[in-house]
């Protein structure tokens, strides 16, 4: 118990001493998870829109599969992601391996599926009037795309959010795709994974202490945008 | 003319929901669209609107015939706006609302704010500009989104029984914007109701529509019945399990029968109960319409009569008074 209570003193120091070490790991952290994010919801919100919308054949099965990505191991992404980035796969002149670009390509796999049924879900609960209200006041298609996601937003922002929270606290694709090099791919997750493997808990508790503010402050924001979209 | 419609069908699947051979509707005037509900007027004002596509027939808009397939549908829609039965209101102020068709077509922001006080006025809502429109009551919302619709600056503007859903007050309002916006700003109505005192109040002219199908008579009085052979072999309805009226039809079984208020007679002299069709209550509510006086008699069903108001004046009928209806064979209609 006193080991606990030690290390988790010491963490607090390493925190309020501002740690060159600790603060460039929850740069990369935050950085690298902030473009998976922003990647992702560039792709997952307009296509959650359009699948919302849209009538096509393979509509539900579409939507089944994406429910079940929504369940994907990292390490899964992480080897699918490395067979194709190694030096023996197809994208492996682009050295790409074990660069914070290789974990934002995996972290975008992973989410993808995470914003795109959040926002499906989001779209679907918009009541139909507000899409032939727009069109009737005049607007236009890519007008009433935008008045559909406006009504939606809180939804929407809570799919971001919640693909934000995912990203920030996985670990697999960050350890296989990043490779923890430190200073350059060693983000929260991977350097306490590490300072465990090294019996150093002192590291590892100060960025779980992070890691939980930061997943503390995604979930306040997540709960937030629910409790609005309900008033 | 405002609008024509030839042959125009509406169907989901098996299901035709509109089938109107043909109908002009002319501009300039307050139209009133009477029927029951599932009688397809939401269908047709929706297509009136070019929010919906028929599935065959033609429409023709300011004497030009409506392309459905093309793009051209937004110039159509800025010229017509339709006020839903339960409108929505955008999840923002009261003021944005009315910004969003004035943002559409790119009206100068610095005139958006005088136009938006203008009509807020003009329907009564001013003091509410900065409200959320999310917290407003019914009748509220409808008189926001009335004026909502007159910031599109339309040519016509369809109300989807537009007091259908409000209390009193909100009604003579919103009846008197009505009014007002055809007889001051030109713009040519169209509303559905199914109140017949509110047609003849508010319409210029009224078209009834029945199972899809517009009619010349009114949608009133129509019930459904079940027709049966007498043991003489003469035919007769079972109207609502409640009236016997005798019939002359090759159906049987269950039908739906149309009483026609303006042929059946009227009267407060009981010798003639013996007389066929003829059957005796009490008059539970006089309107005055137009020409005519609207008489409703309960006889074990609520049955509509109209007597021209020269005729009435002769009989000195009075609510509460006992009453005799004669159903003439040409007054019954099986449908």
């Amino acid at each position: 118990m006193e080991f606990l209570t030690d290390s988790f003193m010491s963490a607090f120091v390493l925190l309020w001493g501002l740690d060159q070490e600790l603060l460039q790991i929850i740069y990369v952290s935050l950085k690298v998870s902030s473009i998976s994010t922003l990647v992702a919801s560039m792709i997952g919100i307009p296509a959650g829109f359009f699948i919302a919308f849209g009538e096509f054949r393979g509509k539900r099965l579409l939507v089944t599969v994406l429910n079940t990505l929504l369940a994907l191991p990292t390490v899964v992404v992480g080897l699918f992601v490395y067979a194709f980035i190694s030096r023996r796969g197809i994208f492996g002149p682009w050295d790409l391996l074990y660069t914070q670009k290789a974990i934002v390509i995996g972290q975008v796999i992973l989410i993808i599926p995470i914003v795109t049924t959040f926002t499906i879900s989001a779209i679907s609960r918009i009541d139909e009037r507000y899409r032939k209200t727009a069109m009737t006041l005049g607007a236009n298609a890519l007008q009433t795309a935008w008045l559909i996601i406006r009504e939606a937003r809180f939804g929407i922002v809570a799919a971001v959010v919640a693909a934000y929270g995912r990203v920030i606290a996985e670990v697999g694709i960050s350890m296989m795709l990043g490779g923890n090099a430190k200073g350059f791919t060693r983000t929260m997750t991977t350097a306490m994974a590490l300072e465990y493997d090294k019996g150093e808990f002192v590291l590892g508790v100060a960025l779980g202490i992070v890691l939980l503010a930061v997943s503390f402050g995604v979930n306040l924001c997540f709960n937030f945008m629910q409790g609005k979209a309900r008033v | 003319m405002l609008y024509e419609l030839r042959s125009l069908k509406k169907t989901y699947g098996e299901r035709t929901v509109l089938d109107i051979g043909e109908l002009s509707l002319a501009a300039g005037k307050v139209l009133g669209i009477l029927g029951p509900n599932g009688a397809g007027k939401t269908t047709l004002l929706e297509i009136l609107a070019f929010l919906q596509v028929p599935t065959s027939g033609e429409l023709q808009f300011n004497g030009k015939k409506v392309d459905f397939s093309n793009n051209g549908l937004i110039q159509l829609r800025r010229k017509v706006v339709i006020v839903g039965q339960h409108p929505i209101l955008f999840t923002a102020t009261v003021s944005k609302n009315l910004e969003f068709p004035l943002g559409i077509r790119k009206l100068p922001k610095v005139n958006r704010e005088k136009i938006i006080e203008e009509l807020l006025d003009l329907v009564g809502m001013r003091p509410f500009q900065n409200s959320r429109a999310h917290r407003l009551s019914g009748g509220e919302t409808q008189r926001v989104a009335i004026a909502r619709a007159l910031a599109c600056s339309p040519e016509v503007i369809l109300f989807d029984e537009p007091t259908a859903n409000v209390d009193v007050e909100n009604q003579i309002a919103i009846e008197r914007i009505i009014q007002e916006i055809n007889r001051e700003k030109g713009i040519s109505v169209i509303f559905t109701t199914h109140d017949m005192v509110q047609a003849s109040r508010l319409a210029d002219d009224t078209i009834f529509l029945y199972d899809g199908k517009t009619t010349h008579s009114t949608y009133e009085n129509i019930f459904s019945g079940l027709i049966e052979v007498t043991e003489e072999g003469r035919k007769y309805c079972l109207v609502q399990k409640q009236l016997t009226l005798g019939v002359q039809t090759h159906q049987s079984g269950p039908v739906r029968i149309f009483i026609d208020p303006t042929l059946v007679k009227i009267t407060s002299n009981q010798s003639e109960v013996a007389a066929e069709n003829t059957f005796c209550g009490r008059l539970i509510q006089l309107t005055d319409e137009q020409s005519r006086i609207r008489a409703l008699v309960d006889v074990g069903i609520p049955l509509s009569v109209l007597i021209p108001k020269e005729q009435f004046k002769n009989m000195c009928l009075s609510p509460g008074e006992a009453v005799c209806l004669t159903c003439p064979a040409e007054s019954i209609k099986i449908i």
